[in-house]
């Protein structure tokens, strides 16, 4: 198991490593940069010079070879747009990401997981085509739309915030406020960015329990008088929830991605705004710094997935060991 | 299978209903509020990015100077819905019979926001960090004329003596763009060489003062800033009461338009950082017919979408077949090709009007209402274009050039930006009827820019954003010298001769003390440039702002920020 951890690890420190490189290459070699902004604002002087204080005149090579050392020691540079450092600034960012994947992960979970045994193990009726008529809804609401759909409910409504982590009063307030205050703006981008995924889960997890009941050892144990629910929820669902926690890997890094849309429209201070805003402006040393972190979520989710899967499933631990 | 499609069609109309009830239940958002204004209260504006610093010598974003506004005051500044300067820390001026010389009383008893008094010394020091070459500030360009910088100099506490480096027609105008900075706070970074990095975002707020209305309360990365009234602001309003009006404004951050929107009509927010697009006029209009929101029309914009060829020598030599391109008769005949009033309705859904000029009509100060006008004229832009050798060869109904090869070029357009992209497609349809193919290729800003820099595009459609009326200020774009003379920029010498033509006709109009002889000079320019339209316009939108009711005294002007240029008398209705 050791050395199976070991090798992920390193899997991980490769993968951090090419995205991160990539980020900050492709930002390079993209057309435009930083100071495309100042165009028609002010002279080619004024913008050269900017362009020089930033070290953008300089060649893509040298730029990357310095930029390379200090990101080996978590360094990884000034942001271009703010004049702060890229980890102050992705670290702040990356605990709000991280809050609002997490909160999304577990009622993504918990919606989707119970759904799909629902409808997959039961043949033809109300209930599970209801359940994939909703999944099949969600699944083609892209986050963008869905969070659009949030944001014009509570602004119809008033029930959540229309956007924003925390309001000012509760930020001025002790922290049970500040609690209360952070819960109540989390619902929205969290069931925006939870909704697609449970419908996944859902879909994924109905397919497999529809496998596993086929089976003939479920088809004996019920002929042994095994009751129905404990065999579904207890034993074939051990089984059917294999491929599900396989993808939960994916899952996480789509987190991310999917975040991108949902931070924007719900005024969400994470990291696929920080990156949105940092790849529109160019800033190259922040987009490095956000793909780096995106795949330590990458890295960490597929890690997590696998040792839940190792835990599930005791042949994976005898093959990997 | 057949089932699940029956659900989820009915799941979606079951959707729409829900939305319906909910429409019908809570209605669009907070009553009307039509009381007086009064002292003190919040108002909640929203921004679309973050300060990147809370130094306005170095940033130059729309979040940075909102900020700027805010917590900052100049030496005078142009009223945006008049265009005039006005005092501002400055009391009054004079300037002397060499023509470049203004010596500017300061106003008396003016403190910092920390109350430390406002002195001539500040004046000078802000030049000198303006200036200073470690500091390398983006805005000390618009500081020149002709190149040359300002010399200032205090002869006492309270006088200022700005000499300029030659006779200049806008005179103290171009301050507008020079925040004064406290020196006791900066003296010390500007010494040390770190001016250029001071009052970053993470500066704390108690280490910054200002001369503005507001003082930075809090800032809370990625969510809003917050700022408090002023104790210590200089201005009072006609019955003496010391402005600013509220005791605290709040900028949150919101990134995304709609989301925006949605928060004025909710009621959440009173202001937005921009004005309304097309596409949401009738949502608002609603609304503001409910009493919900004020629905402004500041008047015809001053931005300008505008159209350009590639008139380097060097595309020229890269393709001497295409020769045409750069031809006026080629510009003259797709200025006839375009149904500007067709364009104003589709492109702008009707908010716009006819532009024929360089400059906008919503420059009420500037344009020249004589300026010639090209009709819609399909058929004269045929002959026009046959002229060129132009013509339809093999009867497909598109044309050819003299060497067989189909008219066609590439039109380059700013991606994300929907006027930009409805405009470019308007034009290729349009142009497609006298038989010209138009590949329209949307681009993120920074690959258009670089793109037009490198001389490497055939067309480009874009939009010039005003940072003034005064054309004296924006000359890179007048000059073929400036970086910014789009369709053939950085000329050692004028290209052609109606370009020399405005060079001199903008180096007199720009040295010109003399305002109707100013106003000759530059509309005998629009002439020049409606005769050779190296920029053809279509339309110029109108400016339309929504304010919430609860905001009282806001002067809207057609440039951003629209409200909050003018943040010390805005007030909240009881």
């Amino acid at each position: 198991m050791l050395r199976y951890l070991a090798r992920r690890l390193a899997f991980a420190f490769v993968l951090v490593f090419l995205v991160s490189s990539g980020g900050l290459l492709l930002t390079r070699l993209a057309p435009g940069d930083f100071t495309a902004e100042l165009f028609g604002s002010t002279s080619a002087q004024s913008i050269a010079r900017e362009r020089a204080r930033y070290g953008l005149d300089r060649p893509i090579l040298t730029q990357y070879l310095e930029w390379l050392p200090r990101a080996a020691r978590l360094d990884l540079g000034v942001s271009l747009m703010y004049g702060r450092p890229v980890g102050e600034l992705v670290g702040q960012r990356a605990v709000n990401s991280g809050l609002l994947a997490l909160a999304a992960l577990l009622v993504a979970t918990l919606i989707g997981v119970p759904l799909g045994v629902v409808s997959g193990s039961r043949r033809g009726g109300f209930v599970p085509a209801l359940i994939r008529g909703l999944s099949l809804v969600s699944l083609s609401l892209p986050p963008l739309l869905t969070s659009l759909l949030f944001v014009f409910v509570a602004a119809r409504t008033g029930w959540f915030p229309i956007g924003g982590m925390v309001s000012v009063e509760a930020t001025q307030a002790g922290w049970d406020t500040w609690v209360r205050d952070l819960a109540w703006h989390l619902p929205l981008p969290t069931l925006a960015l939870a909704l697609p995924i449970a419908a996944m889960l859902e879909r994924l997890q109905a397919q497999a329990m529809a496998e596993t009941v086929g089976e003939p050892y479920v088809l004996s144990a019920l002929a042994r008088g095994v009751p129905y629910g404990r065999l579904i929820w207890r034993d074939a669902l051990r089984v059917a929830i294999r491929p599900v926690a396989s993808i939960y890997g994916l899952v996480v890094a789509g987190l991310l991605s999917g975040s991108f849309a949902v931070e924007i429209v719900t005024a969400w201070p994470g990291l696929g705004r920080l990156m949105y805003d940092a790849l529109r402006a160019r800033d190259l040393y922040l987009v490095a710094g956000c793909a780096t972190a995106g795949a330590i979520f990458l890295a960490a989710g597929s890690l997590v997935s696998d040792l839940i899967l190792a835990g599930i499933d005791p042949r994976l631990r005898e093959i990997r060991d | 299978m057949a089932r699940t499609a029956r659900l989820t069609a009915a799941l979606v109309v079951a959707l729409l209903l829900v939305a319906a009830v909910l429409v019908w239940r809570f209605g669009w958002g907070p009553a009307p509020a039509s009381a007086p204004a009064r002292v003190g209260g919040q108002l909640v504006a929203t921004i679309r990015s973050e300060p990147r610093t809370f130094n306005r010598y170095i940033g130059r974003d729309a979040a940075s100077e909102t900020v700027s506004l805010l917590t900052q005051a100049k030496l005078v500044r142009v009223n945006r819905t008049t265009g005039e300067i006005e005092p501002w820390l400055a009391d009054s001026w004079t300037l002397a019979p060499d023509g470049v010389s203004y010596t500017v009383k300061l106003r008396p008893g003016v403190t910092f926001s920390d109350g430390v008094p406002f002195t001539s010394a500040d004046v000078v020091f802000a030049f000198e960090a303006l200036y200073d070459d470690t500091v390398a500030s983006p805005v000390a360009d618009s500081v020149t004329v002709g190149g040359k910088r300002l010399e200032v100099s205090a002869p006492d506490a309270t006088t200022v003596v700005i000499r300029f480096p030659s006779p200049f027609g806008p005179g103290l105008r171009l301050l507008d763009n020079v925040p004064i900075l406290p020196k006791y706070k900066l003296e010390a970074a500007l010494r040390a060489g770190t001016f250029a990095s001071a009052w970053g975002p993470t500066t704390p707020p108690s280490e910054m003062s200002g001369l503005g209305p507001f003082v930075l309360e809090e800032y809370q990365a990625g969510q809003r800033l917050v700022f408090e009234r002023n104790p210590h602001y200089w201005r009072r309003d006609p019955d003496g009461v010391t402005l600013p009006y509220l005791d605290r404004l709040i900028l949150e951050i919101v990134p995304d338009q709609n989301a925006e929107l949605l928060r004025l009509q909710a009621g959440e927010t009173d202001l937005t950082q921009s004005e309304v697009r097309p596409e949401d006029y009738a949502t608002l209009k609603r609304q503001a017919e409910a009493g919900r929101l004020r629905l402004e029309d500041v008047g015809i914009g001053l931005d300008l979408d505008s159209l350009w060829f590639n008139l380097k020598p060097a595309a020229k030599a890269r393709d001497p077949r295409r020769a045409w391109l750069q031809s006026g008769e080629l510009r003259h005949a797709i200025s006839e090709a375009v149904d500007r009033r067709a364009f104003a309705e589709s492109v702008f859904l009707g908010a716009a009007v006819p532009s024929y000029g360089a400059v906008s009509p919503g420059n009420t100060r500037w344009y020249a209402t004589d300026v010639p006008a090209d009709p819609y004229d399909p058929g004269a832009a045929r002959t026009l274009l046959a002229g060129l050798g132009l013509v339809d060869g093999n009867g497909d109904g598109m044309l050819e050039d003299r060497s067989g090869a189909p008219v066609r070029f590439t039109l380059l357009t700013m991606k994300g930006n929907s006027p930009l992209e409805r405009g470019a497609a308007f034009l290729r349809e349009e142009l497609r009827k006298v038989g010209i193919s138009v590949d329209v290729v949307p681009l993120e800003t920074g690959a258009v820019v670089q793109r037009i820099e490198g001389g490497d595009y055939d067309a480009v459609y874009f939009r010039f954003q005003a940072s003034d009326t005064d054309p004296a200020v924006n000359l890179d774009l007048w000059l073929t010298s400036g970086a910014f003379h789009v369709w053939n920029p950085s000329q050692m010498a004028p290209a052609t001769e109606w370009e020399r033509r405005v060079d001199d006709l903008m180096r007199q109009q720009v040295s010109s003390l003399d305002e109707g002889q100013r106003k000759w000079l530059f509309a005998e320019v629009q002439r020049v440039l409606a005769e050779h339209r190296p920029l053809l316009t279509f339309a110029a939108p109108r400016f339309l702002v929504a304010i919430s009711s609860r905001v009282a005294h806001a002067t809207p002007a057609p440039m951003r920020p629209p409200v909050l240029w003018n943040p010390d008398i805005l007030a909240v209705r009881r």
